[in-house]
């Protein structure tokens, strides 16, 4: 770079840019200076003052995260004077810090399970402390070489440890209070349910009154354990293990694609997660269940062989017996009676096989993946833009002066997505949210419109006809950038808004607000899902979304674009490769002529042409007798949720149903044979994420029992019974290799161009040099590659249309806009919003100790919101013990009247500490993959008796 | 319709006429922090039900600290057209005579009086005048004898809820004048050429804090005036703007007028209700004559200023630790760079200084810069603040003229120890100034002069202690003070201050070993190095100083195992606030 500076510390020249501090020079060069609070990534804090240096003619000693570099500086850091001030500040520490073994003449020669004679107790040493030999203080007194006497006294602060809130424990004995998790939750996750507390020789972190963590506002997302240097926050589960290995994957629970590092002990099990400081998508976060619901992996429960029905039983066969037996079954229902569902964790390479094994081998179009409720998401992206993906990279987010996230339950369902969304919030972004339900990102919005459900599309109508009328319409842009926006304006011009105030319930205040601060921002982006959204009008509210980003020209540019917030870890893959409901891999729709022909000449075998069904319809057909065999991947909380309708009691009607599953799961019990499925983190593959990134996952152990197999392994022993060619696939690398040539967007994708987009992470140090766990474990950043990537050795695509559409155009859709009419039957006359939010300040609770379990617990009554004329018609009154009847669930709560929930509508905001208790105490093996969603349903309130 | 300046000026002078020389007497009731502690409250109403009683007429006010602290609760009676006639000590009971004679009678209890003070408030001779004849002038009153009152100006002479009697005396003249006649840069350059100097602490010069801020060119600036004061011994910022608030308000429109900012914050801690009522009286009647607000005085200059109230933390009367405050968060210093001028509260350039800094302004910019670096001595120019107490007859708050000795202010102005004992040493400029022998009153006022001797003018506090105190449970009290109100971010601080705490207690129980004074200095010395702010840098100076004076006795509690005034001996209270 041209603006390089050259600093030396210690004599070492180093080059660095202005506006650096000392540190991050430092540790940019590999250059160890110590520290206890500063990390990278948050801002400097300049409170533990291990990181002093002296500068070359300058006074005194500054802390190096706070100096700024001054070109031609020369720093002083492993100097007598230097440390001897560190030395005395450490002195301290280790007075009020536990430090049996810190101070021990023995350390060097004592091992890891000596038994220790000395007069210490056990709450002093550092071998019965969760983070022995992963703790940053340890290493810095190592590092520090601390005097083993000191003059000072040693107080054990006493302090009753944390022990009963889900996931985590806390021990402020161990606390240095360097504020790091304070500022973790507070700057980079945005949710400040931890502060310091008390003050002098007091001080510490903690919750506001040391209330539990359920009603702090915490997200359980991990990020305040992953910086602690100490043993004061840590991980409940396998809290004394310490790793052996550690391997980096990818999370298989949402599409972000948060790379993880899986720490493992001796005997292979996963015991601990610690997301990846210098990955691209999470930026060293993650979430509840990437953080704590990962185990299932090293669960008993799974399934360890083949199982097959023999009288009725499922019992053990070997995989040679079963595949045989599967095989042969299979041949009988080649066509439109075979239908594949894949799981939406599967890889690249595994969909791209099961969708070919679905039309090659079994000649049959019926494959789609079970998370794929709404398979409208992106098809109206991709027919206005040209690709049926989010068009800038996630953490742009953060640069964005308005974000609108539409009908998306954003923090629970793609976590790590909301955390730019919150920084960018805090930094003055505005955030406009369009939901009915009350959902965590609604606290942080600065303008909520609450539309009554199923009126979403014609809001936007409003918001796009207030976008023509306020003059925030990129007129220049969108003439050269877009076909027809005639049409468009036409069908905006005659909506009245008025009437769609009156129908959405949204004020027309309302929609010019939304309007305006989206179309008024420099750049806006946005985020949407189709959670709720009536499945006729799921593609025209996509149309109308698309509409908005074009017509205030939001595409194409940095800090700006269009999300699509799918569900499963891979459905983004899933969509390029085909594995979905009518689309051929890399070839959009199915009906085009045209793609099938080449790509049966690529592949060199005929495809099937008839209709293929997506997982409604399949379950359906099944139902129905139409499709009568049935390879099912996974599991699905989407088959018993009701989603679905009843899709067990459709499956049971099936003629052959083959489960590949991880655990016995409902569908497996129901199969004829059941192949164990290895899980994400026992096979090689790519993940696509929800910005377009391939990334690599690995195999980071066996599994440690049974014989588990991966997707593509299967598919390619049933296709050899089945005579089926192209099949041949040596490694995953192989199928990637053929995916490059047949899906356009993965051209020039392969494994070895993978890892020639990652690099070395420069380490500082030799191995004693302290750093944070997350840092400890980055030895290369892995950047994988946003498609479309240009030829072999090209980069990725961060930003979509840069220059321009494929088409030349985009092509503006002037939706109907519209509202469904009279949905709700007489018996449930009501629409029931559940909401889930991290925090409600307003609201009295209690936390309890569950007896058996020693856990808290929330002990509350529920708030049942209702509009006042609602309540007048059900004869309910303010207080009164009501219960919520939908046909799924009911819930039973105390009614209160509030006129802004619209008639017709029934709410109900429960605490997300609730859902976290209940996660945590689940019997199911993999809970986090079952976490509920906020799904609007029909309703009725009746009164309780008192 | 906000009055002109000429008509507030016209309409204060005419409530002031009638005050001081109109159809009845005036009676003024000091009741600062000072006049409250002693009882003037009772003393009010006394005088009131004494009145009723009487059924007399007169004005009964309530001022501010004349400064006679020790003469506390301090009753000022005028007759029309006579001079004020001012009655130390008064209890409720002396109240009831003061009225049955000097107001019903109209004759003054001479016996009792304090002294006279001419009509022409504040100034020149009493002139001999009837009943009041015989008694002694207050301004030959050591307290006063060598005062120059500038940002004291007002102080125990005027009501400072009423902001026509701050207008009649002067007040608000130097914004009009400013605001009329002269730019932000000569108001600016007459504050450079004064040599004035911030009275916070730091003693940095004030026209260079400003120009930093006027250099800035970002729409939204901020002048933070600090009231946080809670040093023990100080209470001067509290007086003035108990007093006087208005000079501060006109001080802060002053240097938002020269730097170009149109926020301000007024910044107190809470607890100092006094303060905190009378400041926010004075801001809401300036809004209401249009002296805050938009286009003051007609002019083109706009200025919005708030009270803000700190928690209970004497750290946050650090400058970015009051930023943080007022932003809401807890009050924690901030580092530095960037300063607070580039990036301060709400990450807007701001400037910061100190009450006492402010009071000065509005003089400053009516008489002229020159006039005002006339006064002092040396680079410290103007005058002193000082907050005299502990052990000696006369206490309370004096404004005095830089370059006098600390033998003059300690044995003559405040008249010595009482008792008729020694002097043994006096504490400056809050607990973290450390502390002075009693050989050191050759000193004189001045920064460079008490810096030189290793201590802090600093606020302008003085305690001063007799023989009787012991230096070591001094030191040890001084410490628990800086330990309790280190705030808990920066390591050496807070975790430095306990084990320094730690060692005083056990050397004041007699238990101290002969390492534990090097130990001190090595905490102490590292914590100077290492500490972030100031409260942590400066927090070994008690004991360092104590070190210097007294080591003697240090030696005497460690090896003798014996404390030489005796105080050390008894069983003791102290408040163990860094442990569980």
């Amino acid at each position: 770079m041209p603006d390089d500076i050259t600093i030396a510390i210690d004599g070492v020249e180093i080059k660095t840019q202005p506006g650096k501090m000392v540190l991050d020079a430092a540790v940019d060069a590999g250059i160890y200076i110590p520290y206890l609070c500063y990390h990278p990534g948050m801002k400097p804090f300049a409170a533990c003052r291990m990181c002093v240096v002296s500068v070359e003619g300058g006074r005194g000693y500054p802390a190096a995260c706070t100096l700024p570099v001054q070109d031609g500086m020369r720093i002083r850091s492993e100097a007598q004077d230097v440390n001897e001030l560190r030395r005395s500040v450490m002195q301290m520490l280790i007075a009020e810090h536990p430090n049996g073994c810190l101070t021990c003449h023995r350390i060097d020669i004592c091992g890891p399970s000596d038994v220790c004679l000395r007069h210490v107790s056990v709450n002093d040493r550092c071998v019965t402390c969760p983070k022995n030999e992963r703790c940053e203080f340890k290493d810095t007194v190592r590092y520090l070489g601390m005097e083993l006497e000191s003059p000072l006294n040693y107080t054990y602060k006493q302090i009753p440890l944390e022990v009963a809130d889900p996931f985590y424990d806390r021990d402020y004995n161990l606390c240095i209070a360097c504020g790091r998790c304070v500022r973790a939750c507070e700057e980079i996750r945005g949710d400040n349910a931890i502060c310091f507390t008390e003050r002098s020789g007091k001080a510490l972190v903690g919750t506001s009154f040391g209330s539990s963590l359920l009603e702090s506002g915490c997200e359980f997302c991990g990020a305040c354990i992953d910086v602690c240097p100490v043993g004061a926050l840590v991980e409940r589960s396998h809290k004394w293990e310490k790793p052996r290995t550690v391997e980096r994957t990818v999370c298989p629970h949402c599409p972000v694609g948060c790379q993880l590092n899986l720490e493992l002990n001796g005997g292979g099990e996963l015991i601990r997660v610690v997301p990846e400081y210098n990955s691209p998508a999470n930026r060293g976060q993650a979430c509840f269940k990437g953080k704590f619901g990962l185990e299932f992996v090293n669960s008993r429960e799974r399934l360890q062989q083949p199982l097959i029905r023999r009288d009725g039983v499922l019992v053990e066969t070997s995989w040679d017996e079963a595949l045989d037996y599967v095989a042969g079954r299979l041949a009988d229902y080649r066509g439109d009676s075979f239908a594949l569902l894949a799981s939406p964790n599967g890889t690249n390479e595994e969909h791209y096989l099961a969708q070919k094994f679905s039309r090659v081998a079994m000649d049959s179009n019926n494959v789609d993946l079970t998370s794929n409720l709404q398979p409208e998401l992106t098809t109206a992206l991709e027919q206005t833009l040209g690709h049926g993906a989010a068009t800038n990279p996630l953490w742009q987010l953060e640069q964005a002066g308005c974000i609108l996230v539409f009908n998306s339950n954003l923090t629970e369902d793609n976590n790590v997505a909301g955390v730019p969304i919150k920084r960018a919030v805090q930094n003055g972004a505005e955030l406009v949210v369009i939901d009915p339900r009350e959902v965590e990102l609604t606290r942080y919005a600065h303008c909520w419109l609450r539309p009554a459900p199923g009126t979403e599309l014609l809001l936007l109508g409003g918001i796009l006809r207030e976008v023509l009328d306020q003059g925030l319409e990129n007129s220049q842009w969108v003439e050269a950038h877009c076909e027809d926006p005639a049409t468009l304006r036409y069908y905006l011009r005659i909506l009245d808004l008025d009437e769609i105030a009156g129908i959405t319930g949204v004020s027309r205040d309302g929609m010019a607000e939304a309007a305006r601060r989206f179309g008024g921002a420099d750049n806006a982006a946005l985020c949407y899902a189709l959670d709720n959204i009536p499945p006729d009008l799921a593609r025209d509210c996509v149309s109308a979304l698309v509409d908005l980003a074009l017509l205030t020209g939001n595409v194409g540019k940095p800090g700006a674009g269009i999300y699509p917030m799918r569900q499963g870890a891979n459905e983004q893959g899933a969509w390029d490769v085909g594995c979905w409901a009518n689309r051929l891999p890399g070839r959009g729709a199915r009906r085009n002529e045209s793609a099938r022909r080449e790509l049966e000449e690529l592949l060199n075998c005929p495809l099937p042409t008839n209709p293929g069904l997506g997982v409604a319809a399949t379950l359906e057909a099944a139902g129905t007798g139409r499709v009568k065999a049935m390879l099912l991947v996974g599991d699905s909380p989407n088959l018993g949720n009701g989603r679905l309708g009843d899709g067990l009691a459709a499956l049971q009607n099936l003629d052959f149903l083959v489960v590949m599953d991880t655990f016995l799961s409902a569908p497996a019990r129901l199969a004829e044979v059941v192949l164990p499925r290895a899980t994400f983190a026992e096979k090689d593959g790519t993940y696509t994420n929800l910005e377009r990134r391939v990334q690599r996952i690995r195999p980071v152990f066996r599994p440690r029992r049974g014989e588990a197999q991966p997707e593509q392994w299967v598919f390619g022993q049933l296709a050899r019974r089945l005579d089926a060619p192209g099949f041949e696939h040596p490694s995953a690398a192989a199928v990637m290799d053929e995916i490059a040539q047949v899906v356009p967007a993965y051209a020039g994708l392969s494994y070895a161009r993978l890892e020639a987009e990652s690099a070395l992470v420069l380490r500082s140090g030799g191995l004693e040099s302290p750093k944070p766990t997350q840092m400890l474990y980055t030895g290369r950043e892995h950047r994988g590659l946003q498609w479309p990537v240009a030829g072999e050795s090209g980069a990725g695509t961060p930003v979509l249309y840069l220059d321009g559409f494929p088409s030349g155009k985009a092509d503006l859709i002037a939706p109907q806009f519209r509202a469904p009419q009279d949905i709700l039957e007489a018996e449930y006359p009501a629409w029931f919003v559940p909401g889930r939010v991290l925090l409600q300040r307003d609201r009295e609770m209690q936390v309890e100790i569950e007896a058996d379990s020693n856990l808290n617990r929330i002990v509350r009554d529920e708030l049942v919101e209702l509009n006042p004329a609602d309540a007048a018609a059900w004869s309910v009154a303010e207080g009164d013990a009501v219960e919520v009847q939908t046909r799924q669930g009911r819930l039973a709560g105390l009614a209160r009247l509030d006129a802004a929930i619209p008639p017709g509508t029934v709410a109900a905001t429960i605490l997300f500490g609730q859902l976290v208790v209940d996660l945590q105490n689940s019997p199911e093996p993999d809970p986090m993959s079952r976490t509920p969603g906020l799904d609007i349903l029909p309703a009725r309130v009746v009164k309780r008796d008192a | 319709m906000a009055p002109t300046f000429q008509e507030l000026q016209a309409q204060a002078e005419q409530r002031w006429q009638a005050l001081t020389a109109g159809d009845r007497p005036w009676i003024r009731v000091g009741t600062a922090l000072c006049g409250q502690a002693a009882g003037a409250d009772a003393v009010v109403q006394a005088l009131q039900e004494s009145l009723e009683r009487h059924n007399a007429a007169a004005q009964i006010s309530q001022v501010g600290c004349l400064g006679l602290c020790f003469a506390e609760p301090l009753v000022d009676v005028q007759l029309p057209g006579q001079p004020r006639v001012f009655y130390a000590n008064v209890t409720p009971e002396q109240a009831e005579e003061i009225i049955a004679s000097h107001i019903v009678q109209g004759i003054p209890l001479a016996g009792s009086a304090l002294g006279c003070l001419g009509s022409d408030d504040g100034g020149g001779d009493s002139s001999d005048n009837g009943e009041t004849g015989d008694l002694p002038d207050l301004n030959r009153h050591p307290m006063r004898a060598r005062e120059q009152r500038i940002a004291l100006r007002n102080a125990g002479n005027i009501d400072p809820l009423d902001i026509y009697q701050y207008a009649a005396n002067g007040g608000y003249r130097a914004l009009h004048q400013a605001l009329t006649g002269m730019t932000g840069a000569e108001v600016l350059e007459q504050v450079n050429i004064s040599g004035l100097r911030g009275r916070g602490g730091a003693a940095f010069a004030t026209g260079t804090k400003w120009r930093f801020l006027a250099g800035s060119q970002a729409p939204v600036k901020y002048i933070l005036c600090n009231c946080e004061e809670g040093d023990p011994g100080a209470f001067n910022d509290k007086g003035i703007l108990e007093s006087d608030p208005h000079t501060v308000v006109e001080g802060i429109l002053l240097a938002g007028y020269a730097t170009g900012a149109n926020y301000g914050y007024i910044f107190i801690r809470s607890g100092h209700d006094g303060p905190i009522d009378r400041t926010r009286a004075a801001v809401a009647q300036a809004y209401d004559l249009g002296l805050l607000g938009r286009n003051i005085l007609g002019s083109d200059f706009s200025f919005d200023l708030e009270v803000a109230l700190t928690g209970d933390s004497y750290v946050s009367g650090e400058e970015t630790a009051l930023m943080e405050a007022i932003e809401g968060s807890r009050a924690m210093p901030r580092y530095r760079p960037p300063f607070p001028a580039q990036v301060g509260v709400f990450g807007q350039p701001t400037n910061i200084n100190n009450v006492k800094t402010l009071a000065y302004v509005p003089e400053i910019v009516a008489r002229g810069g020159a006039w005002f670096a006339g006064i002092g001595h040396e680079r410290s120019t103007g005058t002193a603040i000082l907050c005299l107490s502990g052990a000696l007859n006369y206490t309370g708050m004096v404004e005095l003229p830089m370059g006098i000795n600390l033998q003059d202010v300690l044995y003559e102005i405040a008249g010595g120890v009482p008792g008729g004992k020694e002097l043994k040493f006096i504490q400056t400029g809050g607990p973290l100034g450390g502390v002075l022998g009693a050989d050191a009153t050759d000193l004189v006022l001045d920064f460079e002069v008490f810096r030189n001797a290793g201590a802090i003018l600093g606020s302008g506090g003085i305690i001063a202690a007799d023989e009787d105190t012991c230096a070591v449970d001094l030191t040890r009290v001084l410490i628990a003070f800086c330990q309790y109100e280190s705030c808990g971010k920066c390591f050496p601080c807070r975790m430095g201050m306990s084990h320094l705490l730690e060692v005083l207690e056990r050397i004041s129980r007699l238990e101290g070993g002969p390492e534990d004074l090097a130990l001190m200095r090595n905490i102490g010395e590292n914590m100077q190095a290492g500490s972030l702010c100031g409260h942590g840098q400066l927090g070994f100076n008690p004991v360092s100083s104590a070190l210097r004076f007294f080591a003697g006795e240090f030696e005497a509690h460690i090896t003798e195992r014996r404390c030489p005034t005796g105080s050390c001996q008894t069983p003791w209270f102290s408040p163990r606030l860094s442990r569980r």
